[in-house]
């Protein structure tokens, strides 16, 4: 099971109803396939940042699901077959999210490793104060150019 | 002289201070990466508010000499910007 966000856009031309309705089926499909709704909120009729297929709206709907890869292509096949559905997209999230959460594993080590450090600091503020003291004369040379 | 261990922060780039010396009256401020500051690790393609701060008029990605933001998250918010374009929450190009 992976974690993925699903944005899919329908046709601004359908009811509010109508377009529930369809996103009804693709819910279906997951739900049937075995996925579990982390996410499944409308954004409404939005307008898009430009117009696709000659309209200027859209009916955005996001779900964010943990699902099999398998179950998500296949609703990604269906969704580019049909007319009602403007565009779509399914990403991958839960890797990114792992990533991120390492990070901030990582940093708040960092953080707790700091505070033994500023003893030393000046010492190491010294040799830097000494570092620029021998950089300006190359320094303006490459902020010229 | 140690190098710099995990992959240059924003906090490693020591280009500010120096030019000071020279014009007195135009001090540099030292830009910190947006992301880093408020420890926002995963950068979300849908939050289009957070996305448009880096999206200047003509609807180009903020390159990150002028954002200041650091490379890792350069790279995590060009991906989400591109992203969002592709389901026009974000323009390609606007004039």
């Amino acid at each position: 099971m992976r974690l993925y966000d699903i944005v899919v856009l329908v046709t601004p031309d359908l009811t509010d109803e109508d377009a529930q309705k369809t996103l009804g089926d693709y819910r279906k499909i997951l739900a049937d396939g075995g996925a579990e709704f982390v996410k499944d909120e409308s954004w409404g009729r939005r307008r898009m940042a430009f117009p696709i297929g000659r309209k200027r709206d859209a009916f955005y709907h996001h779900f964010q699901v943990k699902a099999e890869p398998a179950l998500v292509s296949e609703t990604e096949r269906r969704l580019k077959l049909s007319d009602q559905i403007v565009r779509h997209l399914a990403v991958r999230a839960d890797e990114e999210l792992k990533r991120s959460a390492k990070m901030a594993v990582r940093i708040a080590k960092k953080a707790a490793r700091r505070p033994p450090r500023p003893p030393a600091s000046p010492e190491a503020l010294a040799g830097k104060a000494a570092g620029p003291d021998a950089a300006p004369p190359d320094l303006p040379e490459r902020s010229d150019s | 002289m140690m190098p710099p261990r995990s992959g240059g922060r924003s906090g490693s780039r020591d280009r500010d201070g120096k030019p000071s010396q020279r014009k007195k009256f135009f001090v540099r401020r030292r830009k910190v990466c947006k992301f880093c500051a408020e420890k926002l690790e995963y950068v979300d393609w849908k939050d289009v508010k957070l996305l448009q701060s880096f999206i200047p008029e003509r609807g180009k990605i903020l390159p990150r000499r002028i954002s200041g933001t650091c490379a890792l998250h350069q790279r995590k918010l060009q991906t989400a910007i591109k992203r969002a374009r592709f389901v026009a929450l974000l323009p390609y190009a606007t004039d």
